[in-house]
């Protein structure tokens, strides 16, 4: 018994003995860091690579490196394309105009991808301007950078909703979301973007040793950009009300920088733009760097927002979207100085195979467009086909063709039924830059002066056929490409320098997502779509509830969601 | 491989049968009397019964069991001695060639006397005053399901569940008293008295080692679990070896069969809807040319349709001849499960043990996909020192092996396993592409006017080779010493171990003009890891007519959980031997991470009772959680509760009726925990590659401006910290009736209950202007739940036929009464319609009023974006003469009104007859195909024939709106188009037993021998009107896993 009683006792002080003092609940985070330990130096360099990072955390489902959905879909450039009308059925409400709602996601997805961006700009700035240059030697060119970034984001959402909210890195973030979108006066946010690029011309260096950074003249184009369309002055219905001599003038004073640096110059062929073998090349001012097989998990950081936009060539497979309208590739067509047609281009349809020898064009166009009949992406023996179209009954007879990789591109990858390469994505070019001059000139009386530039430019797509042959080196289409020579083929005046200007941008820039916003800063974004959807629905029906409506549609709405998220602090877009 | 398996476990289970038939064979016995020597004890406690009666059956040669309980007959051999006792089951034993028997005797427990686990300890049903539901176990055991929760559907009042068909049984929404909290809903288990939040580990326990099962509803009984109990507790027991040596043998096989097909347009009606489309929309047909051409004619202004001829060739493609295919009859088969179980137990006075081995598989009605499950559980226990002291462990491990559905191209991969993807292309693939093409490949979309799907049959042939495994190991070893009278101290160890691997094989394949050019592996393993230290006192005291039960103790529980995932692509060959890391030559990842928290208890209780008439109990638990900050880590958690048993009152003696009347109330108050391990803490991380669904996340960026490689990375916020962050609390009142009359032929109970739970622990969105990272947990809302359950049950007897009836009805309503402004965002409405005041499950959306029927209408009508005639017309709400999101309204609830249940039992003779029905009403679910069945906006996929009866001016009163090529008016927005009456009834269950007769059975040597037929889900009776669910189940609304009509033959034998 003796025995039992003691088995008896150790037990009962065994099981009642485990006290376990609060150390037990002691619990820490695996796998993350705090805030503070990013405070540290060494560090920040890795904060600043995370909002460059943002540049390519893109998918086709909001698109805001290359800005298709919103800048070439919106405009008389592009088709939504894919597989039907309601195949991404978003698309076609920002086709159409008619029927936009203000709730939407694309939009919304938009307005968080690009707010990310932001975000992890103001974060790396807020820790680098914390430090000492002793500790941290590269800081003011390391800040310079995050205020680069920080106003190419806010460049974005200012052309896409016209009044965002403007956080910057002194604004706490539990402050945020008490933060209105009215503000700051539409000239006001402009002058804060710009502030940022300024910060970049004083501070940056000329030459970055890793291409991927913003230098010195990466924030002189940026910030002639932004004064570029700051100086058409818009009031709350989205009419241009004066266009700012003041601005302009700025423009030319930066651009001018960018020329003068002698670091740039156009690409001997216009070809080079839009292949991964050339990309950082000398026409090349800011791009986004994109990558493949990286570790990041299949298939890399490849570009993800035009990974619809592949079409049905069997080494493809899908899906065919953002398909070129017949109104931009009619616009190719030259005369017979070969010059545009600012006026009758339209009046012609380049549609079947004899089309194109028949008429004369910009060698552009095969650049740019995916024409059955013709080689596909510079491959001679690579013929697209009519079948490589997905469905051409609705959206016609054209695929796009900058953004696409060819198949034999190393960096071309495909995950799921999507495409994409590691070819870079260039958001500040050279010709951009000669163009933007131009147009300041023109706009500032010195139409003289732009002359050269606009020919600088015409005269390299003339020179860029060298890889636009047939298998047995015969051109692909008839080229004919000139000069305009005052006083020959053309009267140099400010209305023709005019045109000649906003028809350069469109053959040059044509299905790289930038014509919608270029018609609205001219302030003709209404009377041109109106007028295209007039004659486009005739030949594609899909089109014939289209209708641009004039001091609404220029802008976005601010996403319904996002309203709602701040309770109704921020003040929707006119006319939504 | 698996199939091998399979035959050899039946082969397996045959020839233990065998041995446990050849051990219970004995030879014939002489024509003589033989002297029996014997003893009768308790089944249960195992102590002798003085003065049983033991006779020799058919004879009066009897004699009474002396104070040993021992006893001494002669009797013919062959004989069976009758044995019984006072408040014992009577019992017959079989005299074979033993002549020294024990016998014990179960004691008969009328349904008040049943002794119920309600956690840290027992108490008899009588005694409860908390809500408390028991399970009937034998009704659940031959249900033919991989899934034991899956076969409590509908059987216990305030048990809500959702369930699918996929083979696994995943349930698709649990519920204990409906909604009480924002976040997980999930109830806390407590197997063999070890808690888990697992629900993995009670749902493939083999239904036939569960003893019983409990569920505490309300918080006076749950609140012993304290902080993990809101949602309920689920008690589990095993089954324990116990007295004489015996083996239990199932098997059952089943059929099923996928029943309720989606109705979809046949290849001609199909062109005519796409016809009927175009010309609405006033598009040439001659635009679907490359699928369909058309001969029409235009009769008085209406185009006329003559006939609809499919082009013949798919996409121009000359292997690809245009059919008329039916995708579902070629993805569903007939599924066969077999199931089948084997249980040897016995038991001494002072030791006994269990050992259980149990198979089920599962091959589903879609092809390639199965579930297979292997079951052992062994419990044994021994004691010594007169029983003071006692040592047992009860084990359970369970083996799971999946083949899951996988998503199609748009989604291979383990994060897509268990897509639904390959059922809706099943439904919606276009019958014009045949499965196959003339090659004998797989035909995929090709050409214009496909959408970018999957071959559905192709797609599940893809995913064949993945699986995902589980190795559930859950049990414990315990120690009870019980060092004087009455005290019972118990410290017990339990694990709850969960190993799991899942692995993808994705092959190259070209399917139409979808295609995949890199092979690859990717597997993730998971390593879950959970313990607990449980120690209590328990003591008994009984003072004349009062009686306590004490109750004190302390638990420690840790929970540990470890993941890791590789990917590699790039195998030359494709064959699965080769298909393993070390084999490719491509590009890998890997990921990894860990979590975990740890709990600290204390707890007491005191059960009291006065003369069997007044119950009282009172429970205090102190909770520490690693998941919230040392401020607010403990928390406390009290109840109350009081019975009256009204029928021991002497003013009732005389009213005979009632044979059993109790009130019960309670109050209690239980916490929840259930958000991240890390969720109070602020966060920064590397993103390296983290994608979320398609789209880029990281923070790396090739910032040199190289193409490949690694990638300098930074970091990136993920969360917000929340010092303050607390537990989230339910308190609830809970009042109940048990009645009984007519000596219990009527039985039933009432509950009704009302909770708050405050502090719900939520994570709302923000603003995309604070950036990424800006999540942040919050103990954000107070929610009340209230509702009731009626159970009522009738016993009796017509004639030979004994019948048993239970129908129960429950009703819960939930409402969000307080939200911080930053969370109703989170939830349905808009800023001026919010949620408060509303269930969580609340359906929002716009009021259609019909459909424009003419030009007047259209002009007449508000602005409104996309209208037409034809078009559904939506009701301008708040009178601004447009339409916007301000004109939406509330819809009703996912979660019904009531939920009731009927089950029926008949016996006649050995023949028993269960039927069982269940349904539920006031619900409103998403009619989540209709976009495909009523419109032809989506032009890649097939339609519902629905779209066949829509709108045209000649068909003005139909309420499905004229087809159209476009969907310009977004009619398939969340409005009481698409938000519909799910109400539904269900036969779940009925079978037919027969019990062969004891005197029959024992002709063939066995102790039991039943056999029955059963038929699962075989009924279904939908609400009906123009607000009516237009698909398949209202269940399970949406493409979702149907659940197959099942119909099964079992056989269950003890020897």
């Amino acid at each position: 018994m003796k025995k039992i009683n003691k088995i008896i006792t150790i037990a009962v002080v065994l099981i009642f003995s485990f006290s376990c003092s609060e150390s037990f609940l002691d619990y820490s985070p695996k796998g993350s860091l705090t805030s503070e330990m990013l405070n540290a130096p060494e560090h920040l360099d890795n904060m600043l690579t995370a909002a460059y990072a943002s540049l390519g955390n893109d998918d086709w489902s909001y698109a805001i490196s290359h800005m298709w959905q919103w800048g070439s879909v919106r405009s008389d450039d592009a088709f939504k394309g894919g597989g039907s009308v309601g195949d991404q059925g978003e698309i076609d409400y920002l086709e159409q105009f008619v029927t936009m709602r203000t709730d939407l996601s694309k939009p919304n997805l938009a307005w968080i991808a690009i707010y990310e961006g932001i975000g992890r700009a103001n974060d790396a700035l807020s820790r680098i301007d914390a430090v000492t240059e002793a500790d941290y030697p590269q800081k003011v060119i390391r800040e310079a950078e995050c205020r680069f970034l920080r106003g190419h984001w806010y460049f974005l959402l200012k052309i896409l909703f016209k009044n965002p909210p403007y956080i910057d890195e002194l604004t706490p973030r539990e402050e945020i979301k008490n933060i209105a979108n009215n503000i700051l006066t539409n000239d006001q946010l402009w002058d804060k973007i710009a502030e940022d690029f300024q910060f970049g011309v004083d501070n940056l260096p000329e030459v970055q040793p890793q291409k991927g950074r913003a230098n010195k003249y990466a924030a002189a184009a940026y910030l002639a950009k932004v004064r570029l369309y700051q100086a058409y002055e818009q009031d709350n219905q989205n009419n241009v009300t004066k266009i700012n001599q003041a601005k302009l003038q700025q423009v030319v004073t930066l651009t001018d920088q960018v020329i003068n640096s002698g670091k740039y110059n156009l690409s001997d062929d216009f070809a080079k733009n839009f292949l991964t073998a050339y990309e950082n090349g000398p026409e090349s001012i800011f791009a986004i760097q994109f990558s493949y097989d990286d570790g990041t998990g299949a298939p890399g950081r490849i570009n993800k927002a035009t990974g619809l936009n592949y079409n049905m060539a069997p080494e493809f497979g899908c899906c065919d979207f953002h398909n070129p309208s017949q109104n931009m590739v009619n616009a190719f067509r030259t005369d017979e100085n070969g010059l545009p047609l600012f006026d009758t281009f339209d009046n012609v349809i380049l549609r079947n195979p004899e089309d194109f020898w028949n008429n004369s064009v910009d060698p552009r166009l095969d650049h740019t467009v995916g024409i059955a009949t013709h080689p596909f992406k510079y491959i001679p023996a690579w013929v697209m086909k009519s079948s490589w179209r997905r469905a051409p009954q609705v959206y016609g007879y054209y695929s796009s063709m900058k953004e696409v990789a060819p198949y034999n591109d190393p960096t071309y990858r495909k995950y799921s039924a999507f495409m994409g390469s590691a070819c870079n994505f260039d958001i500040l070019r050279y010709d951009d830059v000669l163009l933007m001059k131009a147009e300041a000139l023109i706009e500032l009386n010195r139409e003289s002066e732009a002359l050269a530039l606009i020919n600088e430019i015409r005269t390299r797509a003339k020179n860029s056929t060298n890889w636009l042959k047939m298998t047995d080196g015969s051109p692909i289409s008839n080229y004919k490409i000139e000069s305009y020579v005052d006083g020959v083929n053309c009267t140099w005046n400010k209305d023709f320098a005019r045109k000649a200007l906003q028809f350069e941008r469109r053959l040059e820039f044509a299905m790289e997502g930038s014509r919608f916003f270029d018609l609205v800063r001219w302030g003709i974004a209404a009377e041109t779509l109106n007028k295209h959807f007039d004659t486009e629905k005739t030949r594609f029906a899909f089109l014939k509830d289209a209708k641009f409506q004039k001091g609404r549609d220029e802008y976005l709405p601010i996403p319904q969601q996002q309203i709602t998220l701040v309770e109704g602090k921020y003040v929707q877009n006119n006319g939504w | 491989m698996h199939e091998s398996l399979r035959k050899k476990s039946k082969r397996w289970v045959l020839r233990c049968l065998l041995i446990a038939l050849s051990i219970t064979c004995y030879s014939n016995v002489y024509a003589q009397k033989v002297a029996i020597t014997g003893k009768v004890i308790n089944s249960v406690t195992n102590e002798v019964l003085v003065g049983a009666t033991v006779l020799e059956k058919g004879t009066t040669n009897g004699v009474l069991t002396g104070p040993d309980g021992s006893f001494n007959i002669s009797i013919s051999p062959g004989a069976i001695l009758q044995i019984s006792f006072v408040g014992m089951v009577p019992k017959e034993v079989v005299i074979g060639e033993s002549r020294n028997i024990e016998v014990s005797m179960q004691e008969s427990i009328s349904r008040l006397e049943e002794i119920v686990v309600t956690g840290y300890q027992t108490q008899r049903k009588v005694d409860l005053t908390g809500a408390v539901s028991v399970v009937n176990v034998s009704d659940i055991a031959e249900i033919p399901t991989s899934n034991t929760m899956q076969a409590l559907q509908g059987r216990i009042a305030g048990l809500y569940i959702e369930t699918s068909g996929d083979p696994s049984g995943r349930t698709r929404n649990l519920l204990i008293r409906g909604v009480n909290t924002l976040g997980n809903t999930s109830p806390l288990y407590i197997i063999d008295g070890v808690p888990s939040k697992e629900s993995n580990q009670f749902n493939y326990l083999d239904p036939n080692s569960i003893e019983s099962i409990q569920i505490l509803k309300d918080a006076s009984a749950a609140s012993i679990y304290g902080s993990r109990a809101s949602n309920g507790v689920i008690i589990v027991t095993t089954k324990k070896g116990k007295d004489r040596f015996k083996v239990e043998f199932g098997s059952s096989t089943t059929a099923q069969y996928f029943t309720r097909r989606m109705d979809v347009c046949n290849t001609e009606e199909y062109g005519r809807a796409l016809w009927q489309a175009a010309i609405n929309d006033g598009t040439d047909p001659g635009t679907l040319s490359a699928r369909y051409t058309y001969d029409w004619h235009t009769d008085n202004g209406v185009a006329v349709l003559d006939k609809v001829n499919s082009v013949e060739f798919v996409g121009g493609n000359p292997l690809l001849r245009a059919t008329d295919t039916d995708w579902q009859d070629a993805l569903f088969r007939r599924g066969m499960i077999t199931n089948n179980n084997i249980t040897i137990s016995g038991g001494t006075k002072t030791s006994s043990l269990l050992i259980s081995l149990g198979q089920n598989h599962n091959k589903s009605v879609i092809k390639y996909n199965w579930f297979d499950r292997i079951n052992a559980q062994i419990n044994s226990s021994i004691s010594f020192l007169d029983g003071k002291i006692k040592v047992g462990e009860d084990f359970h491990l369970a083996n799971l092996t999946e083949v899951p559905l996988r998503g199609d191209h748009n989604g291979p991969g383990i994060d897509n396993f268990n897509s639904t993807t390959v059922i809706s292309n099943a439904y919606f693939m276009q019958t014009r592409l045949p499965v196959y093409d003339a090659n004998g490949d797989f035909a995929g979309p090709t050409g214009t006017g496909f959408s970018d799907r999957n071959n559905p049959l192709h797609v599940a042939y893809l995913g064949r080779d993945n699986r995902v495994k589980n190795l559930l190991l859950f049990g414990n070893l315990y120690l009870e010493v019980q060092p004087i009278k009455n005290l019972l101290l118990r410290s017990r160890f339990g694990i709850d171990y969960d190993n799991s691997l899942k692995t993808a094989i994705e092959r190259k394949w070209v399917e139409g003009f979808l295609s995949r050019n890199v092979n690859y592996l990717e597997t993730e393993r998971g390593n879950k890891f959970n313990w607990t230290w449980s120690n209590t006192a328990n003591y008994r005291l009984d003072i004349k007519q009062n009686s306590f039960d004490f109750l004190v103790g302390m638990e420690a529980i840790a929970n540990d959980y470890a993941w890791m995932r590789g990917y590699k692509e790039g195998f030359a060959d494709q064959s699965l031997d080769y298909l393993q890391f070390s084999a490719a030559t491509g590009i890998a990842s890997i990921s990894g991470s860990r979590t975990g928290n740890q709990l600290l208890s204390y707890f007491g209780k005191i059960n009291y009772r006065w003369s069997d008439r007044y119950l009282a109990s009172a429970t205090l638990r102190v909770d520490g959680s690693s998941r919230f900050g040392e401020e607010n880590r403990f928390g406390l958690f009290p109840a109350f509760t009081l019975g009256w048993r009204i029928d021991k009152e002497a003013f009732m003696a005389n009213v005979k009726f009632i044979s059993n009347l109790k009130l019960r109330s309670g109050y209690g108050i239980v916490g929840n925990q259930e958000i991240g391990d890390e969720a109070r803490f602020g966060k920064y991380a590397t993103n390296y590659g983290t994608l979320s669904g398609n789209r880029i996340i990281g923070t790396a960026y090739a910032i040199t401006g190289v193409n490949t490689g690694n990638l300098p990375s930074g970091y990136v916020a993920t969360q917000l910290a929340n010092v303050n962050l607390k537990w989230e609390s339910t308190s609830e009142i809970n009042i109940g009736i048990d009645f009984g009359f007519f000596n219990e032929s009527i039985t039933g109970s009432f509950d009704y209950f009302g909770r708050t739970t405050k502090d719900i622990l939520t994570r709302p969105p923000y603003p995309g202007a604070m950036g990424e990272g800006s999540y942040q947990y919050v103990n954000g809302a107070t929610m009340k739940n209230k509702g009731f359950e009626i159970v009522l049950g009738y016993r009796g007897d017509v004639g030979p036929v004994s019948f048993n009836v239970t129908g129960s009805v429950t009703s819960f309503h939930d409402r969000i009464t307080y939200l911080p402004a930053s969370v109703v965002r989170s939830y349905a409405g808009n800023v001026e319609k919010t949620i408060i005041g509303r269930s969580v499950t609340s359906q929002f959306g716009y009021i259609t009023d019909g459909i424009f029927q003419n030009a007047q209408e259209v002009d007449n009508g508000v602005t409104q974006a996309g209208k037409g005639i034809g078009r559904l017309r939506w009701v301008d709400l708040n009178n601004d003469k447009k339409i916007d999101a301000y004109d939406q309204d509330w819809l009703g609830t996912t979660l019904p009104d009531f939920e009731y249940g009927l089950n029926v039992e008949l016996s006649y003779k050995n023949f028993t007859l269960s039927l069982f029905g269940q349904g539920v009403s006031g619900r409103t679910v998403n009619d989540g195909n209709l976009g495909s069945t009523d419109f032809a906006s989506g032009q890649g996929m097939n339609f519902g024939k629905r779209v066949l009866k829509a709108w045209t001016p000649q068909n003005p009163n139909s309420t499905i709106p004229m087809l159209s090529l476009v969907n310009r008016n977004s009619e398939t927005r969340s409005s009481n188009y698409t938000l519909r009456n799910g109400s539904y009834f269900k036969m779940r269950n009925a079978s037919l037993g027969y019990t062969l007769p004891s005197d029959l059975a024992q002709k063939i040597k066995v102790g039991f021998l039943r056999v029955y037929v059963a038929a699962e889900n075989f009924l279904l009776i939908k609400a009906f009107g123009d607000d009516a669910f237009t698909g398949q189940d209202p269940e399970t609304p949406g493409t979702v896993y149907p659940r197959p009509v099942t119909y099964t033959l079992g056989i269950n034998i003890t020897l």
